[in-house]
C-alpha cells in the first residue's frame, strides 16, 4: 500500500458530497475512481490535494502531501496565453519535474505540432492532451487525473490510454477520476466506486463482482449491482 | 526564478499593461505641455525677484504637474494590471497546478508584486523622458527634489498593487477586486475630505492616505514615518493576498488571519506615527523655515505649545498649518499644537471671544498673536522666548529658475513616438513569446 485516505468527508453547507470515504491506493497501479456525475470524484480529489478543506478524515501514510501527490484538475487553461512548448518547460522547471521525459511525452501525446500554439486557443481535447503532459511532466509519484479522457477521440484515448500504461509499469501510481465506465474499464488495475459521496466497493473486477454477489464480470453492471 | 520569468511573461501579455503603457504617453504629454506654457508664461512676467522664486520652482511649477499624471494612472489603470497577475491565476486554474509546488504563498505574491513595479518603472519612462526634453529647453533639474518625486510615486504604485493583489485574492473575479479597489481609493478620498471638515483624527489619518502621501513627495519631503507607513500597508496587501491566495484552507481560518495581519499592521503604523526624521529634498527649502531660523528654534529648551482657535476648514487654519506649524514641527518634535473649535467652517464662530488667536505658550509664558504666516509665527515664538530673531541670509533665498519657452517636440514625442514604440514592442513581443 502507498497511501490510504480514512474517513474522509466533505460538506458544502448542507450538502454532504463525501461521508467518511475510505480506500487503498497501491504503488504503480492505475486505479480508476468511477461514479456517476455528482458522485463527488472532483471533491474527493481536490480534497486528497490540498485545494479543498476536508471537514474530516485526510490521507495516512502521507507526511509531505506535495512531495507525494500530484493533481491534475479537469477544464482549466492554465497560463492561457503562453506557448505550449514554454508551460511544459516551465512544468520541469518551476516542479522541479521529469526533463528527461518532455520529448517522449510530447511524442505519447501527439502535442509536437502545438508546441507553439498557446494553451488558451487549444481545443478541448488538445488541452487535455496538454494538462496530461504536465501531470506526466511534474515529479511527483502519484497522479490524480481529472477525467483522462474527457474530451478526446477513441483514437486518442487509445494513445493517452497506452501513454498512462506505460508510465504506470515504470512504477507511477496513477489515480484517474472517470465518469464513463467503460473507458474506465480498458485502463485501470483496480476501481473505487463511488456514488453519492460514499465509497459502494473497492477492489479488481472481480472482487467487486464478488461483493455485488452476482456472476457478471461486466463493469457496469457490477457497478449498477453496488450502487 | 522559474516563477518570476513566468510571472514577466505574464505581464507582457497582459493587455491592462500595455494600455497602461499607451495612456501613460497622452496623460503625460497632456500635463507637461500644459506646464511648461504656463510655466513661461510666469517666467516671462517679472523674472526672479525673492517671493516670485516659489512659483517658478520647476518642481511645483513642471514637475508635480507633469508626474501627478502617474497619480491618475495608478488609481484608474495600475490596479487593473494587478489584479490580472493575482486573479488570472485564479480564473484560468493554474493557481490549482501552481500551489502543488511547496513554495511559501507569501513569496508567490511576492513575485508578482515585483513584476507588476516593474512594469510600473517602465509605465513611468514617459514623465522620466519629459526630464530629458526639459534639459534640451536649457530647463535646471535639482535631482533631489526629483528623487523625492520619483520615489513617491513609487511607492504610491507599490500601495496600489498591494491594494489590488490584497482585493484580486480575496474576490478571486477581477470585476469585483476592481470595485473592491476603486471603493477603497475613494474611501481614502472621503477619509481627506473628512480630514479637511472635522480635523482631528481624521486629519492625522488623511495624512497618510495615499493622495497626501504623494502631496508630500511632491513637495520635496521625505518623511520616515510616511516612508515605513507606506512599506507597511504595502506588506499587509501582499499578506491578504497571501492568505487568501492558499487553497485548502478554510474562509473562517483565512478571516482570522487577515485580522490579525490588520492588527499587527494598525500596531506597526501607530508606532511609525511617532517617528519623526524627515528630509527637506526640494531646492526651494519650501517644507523648512530658513537655516538660520531653524538654528534659533533648535536651541529653544522648554517644550512649546501652540493652542489655535481656528475651525478645521477655516483657511486661516489651512494657511498657518502648511506655511508655519508643518515646517515648526520638523524642528520641534516636541511641539504640541491644540487646535480648539465649537464648529468645522467657523462661520458662525467669528464674533465669539478668542476665534482666530494663537496662543503660545512656553515655560509659565505666553503670548498671543492672529497672524497665520511663517513670519508672523516666528515673531511670536522669539517674542515669547526672548531669543533674537536671526538676520536673513541671502544665501537661503530662493530665486527660481525662470524659463520662458515652449514644450517644442513634446507633443510629437508624447502622443505620436511613444504610443507608436508602444504598439511596435507589444507586437514583437508578443511574437517573441511564441
Amino acid at each position: 500500500m502507498l497511501f490510504e485516505v480514512n474517513g474522509l468527508s466533505k460538506r458544502f453547507g448542507q450538502i454532504v458530497a463525501l461521508r467518511d470515504v475510505s480506500f487503498q491506493v497501491r504503488a504503480g497501479e492505475i486505479l480508476g475512481l468511477i461514479g456517476p456525475n455528482g458522485a463527488g470524484k472532483t471533491t474527493l480529489f481536490e480534497c486528497m490535494a490540498g485545494v479543498l478543506p476536508c471537514d474530516s478524515g485526510g490521507l495516512r501514510g502521507v507526511r509531505h502531501r506535495s512531495s507525494v501527490l500530484f493533481y491534475v484538475p479537469d477544464g482549466i487553461a492554465p497560463w492561457p496565453e503562453q506557448p505550449l512548448g514554454w508551460t511544459l518547460d516551465y512544468t520541469v522547471g518551476f516542479f522541479r519535474g521529469r526533463a528527461a521525459l518532455r520529448d517522449e511525452v510530447i511524442s505519447q501525446l501527439n502535442l509536437s505540432e502545438l508546441l507553439r500554439q498557446p494553451i488558451g486557443t487549444l481545443s478541448k481535447g488538445q488541452r487535455k492532451r496538454a494538462l496530461l503532459a504536465i501531470g506526466l511532466l511534474t515529479p511527483q509519484d502519484t497522479l490524480l487525473i481529472d477525467e483522462p479522457f474527457d474530451g478526446l477521440d477513441l483514437r486518442q484515448m487509445r494513445d493517452v490510454g497506452e501513454a498512462l500504461r506505460t508510465h504506470a509499469v515504470r512504477g507511477r501510481t496513477l489515480f484517474l477520476s472517470i465518469h464513463q465506465i467503460a473507458d474506465a474499464a480498458r485502463v485501470c488495475d483496480r476501481f473505487v466506486l463511488l456514488s453519492n459521496g460514499r465509497v459502494c466497493g473497492e477492489g479488481t473486477v472481480p472482487e467487486l463482482a464478488a461483493l455485488a454477489g452476482g456472476n457478471s464480470q461486466n463493469l457496469e453492471e457490477v457497478f449498477l449491482a453496488l450502487t | 526564478m522559474w516563477l518570476l520569468v513566468k510571472e514577466w511573461r505574464e505581464l507582457l501579455v497582459s493587455r491592462s499593461w500595455w494600455v497602461l503603457l499607451i495612456a501613460m504617453g497622452p496623460l503625460v504629454g497632456v500635463s507637461f505641455i500644459s506646464s511648461v506654457r504656463t510655466y513661461a508664461e510666469v517666467s516671462g512676467l517679472h523674472g526672479t525677484a525673492a517671493g516670485v522664486g516659489e512659483a517658478l520652482s520647476p518642481l511645483i511649477g513642471v514637475w508635480a504637474p507633469t508626474f501627478s499624471a502617474c497619480e491618475l494612472a495608478a488609481v484608474f489603470l495600475l490596479p487593473f494590471v494587478a489584479i490580472r497577475l493575482v486573479s488570472g491565476d485564479h480564473q484560468s486554474g493554474a493557481l490549482k497546478l501552481e500551489m502543488q509546488q511547496a513554495l511559501p504563498a507569501f513569496s508567490r505574491v511576492a513575485v508578482k508584486g515585483v513584476v507588476a513595479l516593474a512594469g510600473w518603472l517602465i509605465a513611468m519612462a514617459p514623465p522620466l523622458s519629459s526630464i530629458l526634453l526639459w534639459k534640451s529647453y536649457g530647463g535646471i533639474v535639482y535631482a533631489p527634489e526629483m528623487a523625492s518625486l520619483v520615489g513617491g510615486h513609487v511607492l504610491n504604485a507599490a500601495l496600489t498593487i498591494g491594494l489590488g493583489a490584497a482585493a484580486a485574492s480575496i474576490a478571486e473575479n477581477p470585476s469585483t477586486a476592481a470595485i473592491l479597489t476603486l471603493s477603497f481609493t475613494i474611501g481614502t478620498w472621503i477619509m481627506n475630505f473628512f480630514g479637511a471638515i472635522q480635523g482631528g483624527w481624521w486629519e492625522r489619518a488623511a495624512g497618510y492616505t495615499p493622495a497626501a502621501m504623494v502631496a508630500e513627495f511632491q513637495h520635496g519631503l521625505v518623511r520616515l514615518d510616511t516612508v515605513l507607513i507606506g512599506a507597511v500597508l504595502v506588506m499587509t496587501g501582499l499578506a491578504i493576498a497571501a492568505i487568501w491566495m492558499r487553497l485548502g484552507v478554510r474562509v473562517s481560518r483565512r478571516g482570522m488571519e487577515s485580522v490579525a495581519v490588520c492588527v499587527l499592521s494598525a500596531g506597526a503604523i501607530l508606532v511609525c506615527t511617532l517617528i519623526r526624521p524627515s528630509w527637506d529634498l526640494s531646492e526651494s527649502r519650501g517644507n523648512s523655515f530658513a537655516r538660520t531660523d531653524e538654528r534659533a528654534l533648535r536651541s529653544i529648551p522648554a517644550p512649546l505649545r501652540i493652542e489655535v482657535h481656528l475651525a478645521p476648514e477655516d483657511p486661516r487654519r489651512i494657511d498657518l498649518e502648511h506655511r508655519a506649524l508643518s515646517k515648526l514641527r520638523r524642528i520641534m518634535p516636541k511641539l504640541r499644537v491644540d487646535y480648539i473649535s465649537s464648529t468645522s467652517i467657523g462661520l458662525f464662530e467669528q464674533t465669539s471671544a478668542g476665534y482666530g488667536e494663537i496662543r503660545y505658550f512656553l515655560g509659565g509664558k505666553s503670548t498671543m498673536s492672529r497672524a497665520t504666516t511663517a513670519e508672523g509665527v516666528l515673531e511670536s515664538i522669539y517674542s515669547l522666548t526672548g531669543v533674537i530673531p536671526p538676520n536673513e541670509s541671502d544665501g537661503d533665498i530662493f530665486r527660481g529658475h525662470p524659463l520662458a519657452v515652449q514644450p517644442a517636440g513634446a507633443a510629437a514625442v508624447f502622443y505620436g513616438v511613444w504610443p507608436a514604440i508602444v504598439l511596435l514592442s507589444g507586437v514583437l513581443v508578443r511574437r517573441r513569446l511564441r
